[in-house]
C-alpha cells in the first residue's frame, strides 16, 4: 500500500469523524415547548414579536438587557430576555430567530437574528412626483 | 391603456440580446461538441461563430442593462427595484449586481471575457474546452430567459418584467395614470450596499468564481479525450490566476464587513462568506496538485476530484445564495425568485457529469510508477492539498445545515456563537497548514537530505520562537492552541522569507511561491492576533451583574453615554458630544481623550459612528474606526433613540401666602413679598388701573437665583388682567391670577416646559490589535499568486 493511499484513508476517516462530531455538536431549531422542557440547553427558536405587549429597554440601567414577548410558531408566548442592546429597528421585524436557553420563566437569548420586511412589501411603489419633473 | 412615457424599445433590444446569447451558447456547445466527435473543421468554425455571436450578445445585454439604469427607466421592475433618482452616480454599478439577474449577467460576462481569451490560445484543446464553457453559459443564460414553458417560468429576465405587469404591483392605482412614468421613483439600493467596497467586491468575487470554469473545462476535456495528464499544463497558470483573484475577492468581502457592517469583525462565517471561501480552498488544493503533477506526477484521481469539485462548489455557492434556501441563517442572501429548481438542475448536471466521467475512466487512470518518499516535497504538498479539501468539506458541511434540514427534515443548527463554532473547527487545520507552508520550500522533490533540512530551518525556527514568546508574553496569550498557531504562522512567514533571501538570493524569478506563502503566513498571524486579542472596551455601566446567569451571558459589551458626560473606556475617556443629521445619515460625535502629563484630559481624536436611515429597508448602524499602525479602535452605535421625546409642558395652579414656596420638577421659588409699586414698572397702566406685583426668587437646577415679578392688574379697578413673567433658562412661566381676600391667599399658575431630554447613545467599541498584519498578508499573497502566473506566461 502506498503512502498516498494511507493519506486518503486518513482523510476519509477524519471526514467521517468530523461529520459525526459536527452533528453531535450542533444545536437545533425548536419551539418554546421543547426549549422549556430542556432548560439550560441551547436552542434556536423562531417566532414573531408580540407587538401588543410592552418591550422593556432601559439603557441607562443596563444597555445590554432588553425584554420583550415573543410568540413561537405554535403561538406559544414567552417572555424573552435578550442580553444585548435593543436591535435598531426591532419593531419592524417580521420574524425573529433567538439563540439561547430557557431559564426560569423566561427565554434568555444571547444572539438574535431578525428578518426585516422583505423587498416585496405590497404597495410600496412611491407615487410622489420625482424631483426631475 | 397606452402609456406614452414607457420606453418599451430598450427592453425589446435587451430581450433580443438575451435570446441571441442563449441560442449562441447552445449552437456553440453543440457545434464544438460535434467538432470534437467528428474532428470536422466545419463544426469547429460553426462553434466559433456560435461563441462569438454569444459573446457579442452578452456584451449587448450588459450594456443595455447599464443604459437602462443610467437613464432610470423605472417602468422596468429591475430598475425600479434596485435604483432611484436620489442615488449617487458612483453606486450605479452596485445597482447592476444587487439583483440575481444582474449578478448572473456579470458572471456570464466574465465567462465571455475568459472564453474570448481562451479560444485564441487553447489551440488543440479548443473544441472540448469551448464546448464545456458554452454548456455552462447555456445553463446560466437559461436563468436569464424569463420564458414560460408549460406553466414553468424559466429564469427571470430584467428586460421583460415591467413594474405594472409584476403580480405584486399590477393592481396599484398609479397605473391608471397613463403618464405614471413621470411620477414614479425607484425603490433604491439597500443601504448596506451603498459602500465603495460593494462597487468592487461583488464583480471581483464573481470574476474569481468565473475563473474556476477554465481548470474545470480543461479537466473535462482531459477526461473526454482520455488524456489524463496533458491538460494540466495549460490549466495550471489559470488555476493560480483564479486563486489570486478569488482570494482577493473573498478578503475584499471581509474588508467590506469590517468597514461597514456592525457585527464587529471582518469574518462572521456567514453562509455567504463560507460559500465563497470553500471553492478557494479546493482551488488552492487543485493548484498544488497540478504543480506536483508537472514535476513528479500525482494521483490523477485526486487531481480530477479537486479540480471538478472546485467548479461544483462554485455552482453550489451560487445555489446557496440565490435559491433562498439559507432563509433565516444568513443576513445577506437573495430572496427566492423561484429559480431553485433550475439552480439545482444546473448544479446536479455538472456534478454528475464530473462523477460520471471520473467513474468511467477510473480504471484507465495511470498509476504512479514510484513510491514517494516521506521526506519528499511532493508528498507533503499532496498532504496539504488534502488538508485544504478536508477543511473545505468541514466548512461546507456545517454551512449546509439548512440544506440538510430541508432534505432530511432534521433540525440542525450550529451551536453557540457561530464565529466561535467555526473558529474552533478550523484552527487545527490552520496550524497544520502553516507548518507545512513553513517546511515545504526546504523539502526537495523526490528526497531531502534531512541534515541540511534541519540546518536550514534552524534559523527561522529560532526567530519565530522568539517572536512567539515575546508576543505571547506581551499579549498575555496562554491558550496552547493559539500559541501553536502563533508559532507555526510566524514560522511560515520567516522560513519562506529565509528561503527567498538565502536560496533565491532575493531574486523575483521563481520567488512566487515564497512570496505567496509569506503572505499566507502573515494573514494567519493577523487573523490570530486580531481575533483572539480583540478586546471589547465598552463595558456595561449598570450595577446589575448579568454574568450570574451563566457563561453565555457575560457579554457586557455596550456603554451608555449621556450627552457631554465623560466616562472611562479602556485606555480612553470618552464623551458623546452630539449628533449631526446629514441627508439620511445621523453622525454621532464621540470624542476620545487621554490624560496628559499635567493630569488634564486632552482630546486625542473624534470618531463619528453613524446610522443610515432608510425608511424602506430599515436603519443600519455603520461603524467608524480609528486606524493605528499596530491596532484599530472600532466603534459602532448599538442603540440610539431616533424620535425626540414628545413631552408636553405642564400647567399647575397654586394658592399660597407670602413666604411660601412653590416646587416644580427642576426648581423651586419663594414668594418673597408683594410689590405695590408695580404700577410704575408697567407702562401700559392707566391712571385708574390698579396693579400688584408678586415678587419671587427662583432657584434653578444649578441653584442659580433668578427674580420674577408677575403682575395682577385690575383695569379701571374692575377687569382683571395678568402679566406673566418667565425665566426661559429654567423653563418656567409664572402668572399671578388672583387674590382670595377671605383665605388671605394669592393664586398663581406655573407653566413648566418639559425638562430638556438628555440625549444618549449606546455604543460598542472593540480594539483589534495587529489587524494590519492581516491586510498586508492578504496583499502579499495576492502579489505572489499573480507573480506565479506572470512567470509561467513568460516562460512560455
Amino acid at each position: 500500500m502506498k503512502k498516498t493511499h494511507i493519506a486518503l484513508i486518513v482523510v476519509i476517516a477524519i471526514l467521517i469523524g468530523a461529520m459525526i462530531t459536527a452533528i453531535n455538536d450542533s444545536s437545533s431549531y425548536a419551539d418554546f415547548a421543547e426549549a422549556f422542557d430542556n432548560p439550560e440547553a441551547e436552542f434556536h427558536v423562531v417566532g414573531k414579536l408580540n407587538r401588543d405587549k410592552d418591550m422593556t429597554y432601559d439603557p441607562q440601567n443596563n444597555p445590554d438587557e432588553f425584554m420583550f414577548y415573543m410568540m413561537d410558531m405554535n403561538n406559544r408566548e414567552q417572555k424573552v430576555v435578550l442580553h444585548k442592546s435593543k436591535p435598531q429597528d426591532f419593531e419592524r421585524s417580521e420574524q425573529i430567530v433567538l439563540i439561547g436557553q430557557a431559564k426560569g420563566d423566561a427565554f434568555h437569548a444571547h444572539e438574535i437574528l431578525m428578518k426585516c420586511p422583505s423587498k416585496y412589501t405590497e404597495g410600496e411603489v412611491t407615487a410622489e412626483a420625482s424631483t426631475n419633473t | 391603456m397606452i402609456y406614452p412615457g414607457e420606453n418599451l424599445v430598450i427592453g425589446q433590444i435587451g430581450n433580443i440580446f438575451t435570446v441571441v446569447a442563449f441560442a449562441g451558447s447552445f449552437l456553440s456547445m453543440v457545434a464544438y461538441f460535434m467538432a470534437e466527435k467528428t474532428q470536422d473543421e466545419g463544426y469547429l468554425r460553426l462553434g466559433r461563430i456560435g461563441f462569438l455571436t454569444h459573446s457579442l450578445a452578452v456584451v449587448g445585454m450588459v450594456s443595455t442593462l447599464f443604459f437602462m439604469i443610467f437613464n432610470q427607466y423605472f417602468e422596468y421592475h429591475y430598475i425600479w427595484q434596485h435604483s432611484n433618482t436620489e442615488m449617487p452616480m458612483k453606486y450605479i454599478f452596485s445597482c447592476f449586481w444587487e439583483g440575481i439577474e444582474g449578478s448572473f449577467m456579470i458572471w456570464t460576462f466574465w465567462h465571455v471575457i475568459l472564453g474570448l481569451i481562451l479560444y485564441r490560445s487553447v489551440r488543440e484543446w479548443e473544441a472540448p474546452v469551448m464546448s464545456v464553457i458554452s454548456a455552462v453559459q447555456f445553463f446560466m443564460l437559461s436563468m436569464l430567459l424569463g420564458v414560460v414553458f408549460f406553466d414553468y417560468k424559466l429564469g427571470s429576465n430584467p428586460f421583460t418584467m415591467l413594474l405594472r405587469e409584476h403580480p405584486d404591483f399590477s393592481a396599484l392605482p398609479i397605473f391608471e395614470n397613463p403618464n405614471y412614468t413621470d411620477a414614479i421613483d425607484g425603490r433604491g439600493l439597500n443601504p448596506l450596499l451603498q459602500n465603495y467596497w460593494m462597487v468592487i467586491h461583488p464583480p471581483f468575487v464573481l470574476f474569481g468564481y468565473a475563473t474556476a470554469i477554465i481548470p474545470f473545462a480543461y479537466a473535462i476535456a482531459g477526461l473526454l479525450r482520455k488524456q489524463f495528464i496533458e491538460w494540466v499544463k495549460p490549466a495550471l497558470s489559470w488555476t493560480f490566476f483564479g486563486i489570486g483573484v478569488l482570494g482577493i475577492g473573498v478578503l475584499m468581502g471581509g474588508a467590506w464587513a469590517y468597514e461597514s457592517l456592525s457585527f464587529g469583525g471582518f469574518w462572521a462565517w456567514d453562509p455567504v462568506e463560507n460559500a465563497s471561501l470553500v471553492p478557494w480552498l479546493t482551488m488552492v488544493g487543485a493548484g498544488h496538485l497540478m504543480l506536483i503533477q508537472r514535476k513528479k506526477g500525482v494521483s490523477v484521481f485526486s487531481l480530477f476530484l479537486l479540480t471538478t469539485i472546485t467548479f461544483c462548489l462554485v455552482q453550489y455557492a451560487s445555489f446557496l445564495t440565490k435559491s433562498g434556501v439559507l432563509g433565516d441563517t444568513s443576513v445577506h442572501s437573495f430572496t427566492d425568485l423561484g429559480m431553485t429548481g433550475q439552480l439545482v438542475v444546473s448544479l446536479l448536471f455538472f456534478c454528475f457529469l464530473s462523477i460520471y466521467l471520473i467513474a468511467v475512466n477510473f480504471k484507465k487512470f495511470p498509476s504512479q510508477e514510484s513510491e514517494e518518499s516521506i521526506t519528499s516535497r511532493e508528498f507533503w504538498m499532496f498532504v496539504s492539498s488534502l488538508i485544504m479539501f478536508v477543511a473545505a468539506f468541514i466548512i461546507s458541511f456545517s454551512t449546509s445545515f439548512p440544506v440538510i434540514n430541508k432534505l432530511f427534515g432534521t433540525n440542525l443548527a450550529t451551536s453557540g456563537e457561530r464565529i466561535d463554532y467555526y473558529n474552533q473547527w478550523i484552527t487545527p487545520f490552520a496550524i497544520i497548514t502553516a507548518l507545512l507552508l513553513a517546511i515545504g520550500q526546504f523539502l526537495k522533490y523526490t528526497k531531502t537530505d534531512m541534515k541540511m533540512f534541519w540546518k536550514n530551518l534552524a534559523i527561522s525556527g529560532l526567530v519565530s520562537a522568539t517572536i512567539t514568546i515575546s508576543i505571547a508574553i506581551i499579549m498575555e496569550m496562554r491558550n496552547p492552541i493559539y500559541i501553536s498557531l502563533l508559532f507555526t504562522s510566524s514560522l511560515a512567514a520567516t522560513s519562506n522569507t529565509a528561503y527567498w533571501i538565502l536560496f533565491l538570493k532575493g531574486k523575483m524569478k521563481a520567488a512566487s511561491a515564497s512570496i505567496a506563502h509569506i503572505g499566507f503566513g502573515l494573514l494567519l498571524l493577523g487573523v490570530l492576533i486580531s481575533t483572539t486579542q480583540s478586546e471589547v472596551i465598552s463595558s456595561n455601566t449598570s450595577l446589575y451583574d448579568i454574568s450570574v446567569l451563566g457563561d453565555d451571558f457575560s457579554n457586557n459589551e455596550n456603554i451608555l453615554l449621556m450627552q457631554d458626560d465623560t466616562l472611562i473606556m479602556g485606555d480612553f475617556f470618552v464623551s458623546y458630544r452630539g449628533k449631526k443629521e446629514e441627508d439620511n445619515f445621523i453622525h454621532y460625535e464621540v470624542e476620545y481623550m487621554q490624560p496628559n502629563k499635567e493630569g488634564k484630559l486632552e482630546k486625542q481624536f473624534t470618531l463619528y459612528p453613524f446610522l443610515q436611515l432608510n425608511p424602506r429597508m430599515g436603519n443600519v448602524a455603520e461603524p467608524y474606526t480609528k486606524h493605528y499602525l499596530h491596532k484599530d479602535i472600532y466603534t459602532h452605535i448599538s442603540y440610539a433613540e431616533l424620535e425626540d421625546r414628545d413631552e408636553k409642558a405642564t400647567s399647575e395652579e397654586h394658592s399660597i401666602g407670602i413666604g411660601d414656596t412653590i416646587f416644580t420638577k427642576t426648581s423651586f421659588m419663594i414668594f418673597d413679598s408683594l410689590d405695590r409699586k408695580a404700577t410704575e414698572k408697567f407702562t401700559g397702566i392707566g391712571a385708574n388701573d390698579l396693579a400688584i406685583g408678586a415678587h419671587f426668587t427662583l432657584y434653578d437646577v444649578n441653584t442659580q437665583a433668578h427674580e420674577l415679578t408677575p403682575l395682577f392688574v385690575l383695569q379701571n379697578r374692575e377687569f382683571p388682567m395678568t402679566v406673566s413673567d418667565s425665566i426661559p433658562e429654567a423653563g418656567i412661566r409664572l402668572s399671578f391670577e388672583g387674590i382670595d381676600p377671605e383665605k388671605e391667599s394669592f393664586n398663581f399658575r406655573v407653566v413648566e416646559e418639559a425638562p430638556k431630554f438628555n440625549d444618549f447613545i449606546v455604543m460598542k467599541a472593540i480594539v483589534f490589535p495587529g489587524i494590519n498584519i492581516l491586510w498586508i498578508g492578504c496583499i502579499i499573497m495576492g502579489l505572489g499568486s499573480f507573480l506565479a502566473v506572470w512567470q509561467r506566461i513568460r516562460r512560455k
